[in-house]
């Protein structure tokens, strides 16, 4: 599992409580992660064929080879992003931004720049204060302006560098979470059933859910944040689960007894149904990558 | 990564402006990565009238880290290193989300003096004194609040009122007189800049 908390903390030396270690050598084991992270990938990797993804499971589990044998069927690439816990929202705006870029879509571009616009007066009756997002803002606005001026390597290639640099790449994280965040908020009845229970002390509140899960960097998205930031973008999304599940995924209609990895669309209110997915993105237990369909 | 520092700057404008909440932060050698923070002791607690400094660094990767704080007097609370001043409270790691600013982290501050948690200590000698010798806790914690807290040990009334009259606010005033350990003159010239 790609997770940025460390699974046992280290015993620290010292006079006091002994079992619990300094805010500094917490932080400290913390930054040394993420720097090991960063040194085996990107934030946002290189675009690999699947079979760099099959050959990670030759000699594991072969359910997974066979169902990544059945996705080759309709998907040709895939690109890898980092397992910082941001995967998800790193993945899912790169995904998006280069599909406006390559399909040079300027009416679509056009619609998420006022979408995006619209979320400031939001975010600050929902209690955000500006000079925490507006920057952030500013900058997944000038992306946005960016991947409409031209479509070409170098606009494609200057995309892939913005989205590994540290600062775009983490304030437009960050300016995602608190949409995310106030989304779920905004519309506290319906997202409340999603947190029920999941903690008594204190009690669950959608409120305390999202400061503790969503607002913060490098907590995991879950099925709740994905329906939160594509309706509040109003951007529809297929996410193909792949796991090693021996069942035939149920539906699919396809090769008898032929494992499939099931998909789950995730489109807004405001689309009509069938809305064929903007993003498509690859979960495994704990991390998103992002996939390429076919054309056609 | 480059620090943020628009950010920290308009963070320590907005502190400036916003004077009701009480909290005060200064720049620290004139660096934006170093600072100080003041925080006001609670009403109705073995804390009220004291000053409480914080020492605040931030990392190059601030506001995606959590700022770095620990007490620059000593603290006598469950959630405070009595020895390091080294704070136990979860926004200031985990829980931090870019969200929170230096302002509202010092309010948490100022919350955890009003409400220690004792069964997530930082010092457990303070805690277990906390939870078994409630009257013993309250007496030392002020004791501790007046003698390590207190604004006018270094900053009494009269060099206050001095200051203020050259015209520098009040609580730039205090805090500059504290970190020139009570020296007048140090403290104009660290006002004057």
């Amino acid at each position: 599992m790609a997770s940025t908390e460390p699974a046992a903390e280290p015993p620290v030396a010292g006079s006091e409580a002994p079992d619990r270690p300094s805010d500094e050598a917490i932080l400290q084991q913390q930054n040394q992660i993420r720097a090991e992270q960063a040194k085996v990938s990107e934030y946002v990797g290189q675009e690999e064929n699947l079979g760099a993804l099959k050959a990670e499971y030759e000699n594991g589990n072969q359910n997974f080879v066979q169902k990544i044998g059945k996705l080759e069927e309709r998907y040709r690439t895939f690109r890898r992003t980092r397992g910082d816990g941001n995967c998800f929202f790193r993945g899912f705006i790169y995904a998006y931004l280069e599909g406006l870029l390559q399909n040079s879509d300027l009416a679509e571009a056009n619609r998420f720049m006022s979408v995006v616009q619209s979320w400031k007066a939001k975010l600050v009756e929902g209690g955000f204060q500006e000079l925490v997002f507006e920057d952030a803002m500013e900058l997944l606005l000038e992306q946005v302006k960016e991947v409409t001026k031209a479509s070409d390597q170098f606009a494609q290639e200057k995309l892939l560098v913005n989205m590994r640099d540290d600062m775009v790449s983490n304030m437009i994280v960050m300016f995602l979470r608190l949409v995310t965040s106030c989304e779920v908020q905004r519309r506290e009845d319906f997202f409340f059933p999603f947190i029920l229970g999941m903690y008594d002390e204190p009690p669950a509140t959608v409120e305390l859910f999202c400061q503790r899960h969503v607002e913060p960097m490098g907590e995991e998205s879950d099925h709740l944040h994905i329906v939160a930031v594509t309706e509040a973008l109003q951007i529809p999304v297929r996410v193909v689960y792949l796991d090693s599940s021996g069942l035939p995924a149920g539906g699919g209609g396809g090769g008898a007894g032929a494992l499939e990895a099931s998909c789950h669309d995730f489109v807004p209110d405001s689309c009509p149904p069938g809305t064929a997915p903007r993003v498509h993105l690859l979960y495994r237990p704990g991390h998103y990558d992002i996939l390429y369909a076919k054309s056609g | 990564m480059a620090v943020d520092l628009g950010r920290i700057q308009k963070e320590l404008k907005e502190i400036e402006r916003d004077t009701a909440s009480g909290v005060t932060v200064h720049l620290k050698n004139n660096s934006l990565q170093h600072l100080t923070g003041y925080v006001p002791g609670p009403k109705d607690t073995p804390y009220e009238g004291g000053l409480f400094a914080v020492e605040i660094n931030l990392d190059n990767g601030y506001p995606f880290v959590p700022p770095k704080m620990r007490f620059i007097n000593k603290v006598w609370h469950p959630n405070v290193s009595s020895q390091s001043g080294a704070i136990c409270l979860d926004i200031l790691k985990d829980q931090w989300s870019p969200a929170l600013t230096l302002k509202t982290a010092l309010l948490s501050l100022q919350a955890l003096l009003s409400s220690p948690q004792p069964d997530d200590p930082q010092d457990a000698v303070v805690a277990k004194q906390y939870i078994s010798d409630h009257e013993t806790y309250k007496k030392t914690a002020k004791y501790w609040t007046e003698a390590f807290a207190n604004p006018n040990a270094t900053a009494p009334e009269e060099k206050i009122a001095k200051i203020v009259e050259m015209g520098f606010d009040r609580a730039a005033a205090i805090s500059a007189l504290q970190e020139a350990g009570g020296d007048e003159n140090a403290a104009l010239e660290k006002l004057l800049g």
